[in-house]
């Protein structure tokens, strides 16, 4: 409990958010699309689990343009 | 001109549809944080995971401000020349496949204004973003341990800009002569890390190459006083940036009239 409190919020909180929109956009994309480079689910777990790669990740690969 | 404007609309339009407005930014935003943060609370990090014995005491220095924005500049080096390549590697080979050059190319279209407004589009996106990020990561150097001088900021991006748009100019170039996005993103990717080693390790027969840049940049903040052959390396920058785009634009012509 001594760590979270030497950490000065008002630093992370940007940092956590901007994750949250990288990630929130990704899965939006990921609904939305009808196909994927591979299936949707992996992509889905992906994007929830790997921190900041998994979204990008999708971006650049997982998404197929039409 | 009009008509070119109206391209790079459409280039606009596209990169917002593909999110690249969204996560290009972020993703150089984060690149820029993430190192004044982690070095910031490298103790409580080291605290917190590590099992260490009762008593161990390690000491770190603390690294001054200059230090550490040198250090997340460094990462723009390695994961941002990785971004720009793997956003940008299917620019103009991408649209060839799925059959838009056709569509564009039957219009009174120049191949000039074609491959430009497409360089154009990805350049502001690569130097907006940039800016963001280095903003980014000079103020928390900033709040976490002294704020430089906001002209060490501006120095830092423009050597640093020109030195990424060479990079995104290569990439173009790539695209418009090699078929398969993959292809450009391996040849754009070797070329520069074989230039940064050939760079790095013979630096004194290098002097005026590009590739010096970002060294530059860290003497830069380190000094406080740019090294003498900055000028004669961002003029070859530009130099190579403009001969890029020319080639890319020759060799897509040929290309085009060759199908």
């Amino acid at each position: 409990m001594e760590l979270l409190e030497s950490v000065n919020w008002a630093l992370i909180a940007p940092l956590i958010i901007i994750q949250l929109i990288l990630m929130a956009v990704a899965l939006v994309d990921l609904i939305k699309n009808d196909k994927t480079n591979g299936p949707k689910w992996m992509w889905a777990i992906i994007i929830l689990v790997v921190n900041i790669v998994g979204p990008i990740l999708y971006f650049v690969i997982g998404r197929r343009n039409h | 001109m009009n008509q070119w404007f109206i391209l790079l609309k459409k280039e606009f339009l596209e990169m917002s549809r593909n999110y690249k407005w969204v996560w290009v930014p972020i993703t150089f935003i984060l690149l820029g944080i993430l190192d004044p943060l982690t070095s910031y609370y490298l103790p409580q990090i080291i605290d917190s995971v590590g099992d260490l014995p009762e008593g161990t005491v390690i000491q770190i220095p603390e690294p001054s401000a200059a230090e550490v924005f040198i250090m997340s500049l460094s990462e723009y080096q390695l994961i941002g020349i990785l971004i720009i390549v793997l956003s940008t590697m299917a620019i103009v080979s991408g649209e060839r496949k799925s059959g838009v050059v056709q569509l564009i190319l039957v219009k009174p279209v120049s191949y000039f204004s074609y491959i430009t407004s497409k360089w154009a589009g990805a350049l502001i996106l690569i130097s907006s973003s940039l800016f963001l990020g280095m903003l980014a990561s000079w103020y928390y150097t900033g709040v976490l341990y002294e704020f430089l001088p906001f002209s060490d900021f501006l120095a830092a991006y423009w050597a640093y800009a020109l030195w990424l748009i060479l990079v995104l100019t290569l990439v173009v170039l790539c695209s418009a002569a090699l078929k398969h996005p993959g292809a450009t993103a391996m040849v754009t990717l070797i070329t520069v890390f074989v230039l940064n080693l050939v760079g790095g390790s013979l630096t004194h027969a290098l002097e005026w190459s590009p590739t010096q840049l970002p060294l530059y940049v860290s003497e830069r903040l380190t000094t406080n006083q740019w090294p003498e052959h900055i000028w004669p390396a961002a003029g070859l920058a530009a130099l190579f940036t403009f001969a890029f785009l020319v080639m890319a634009i020759l060799l897509f012509k040929r290309k085009e009239l060759a199908d």
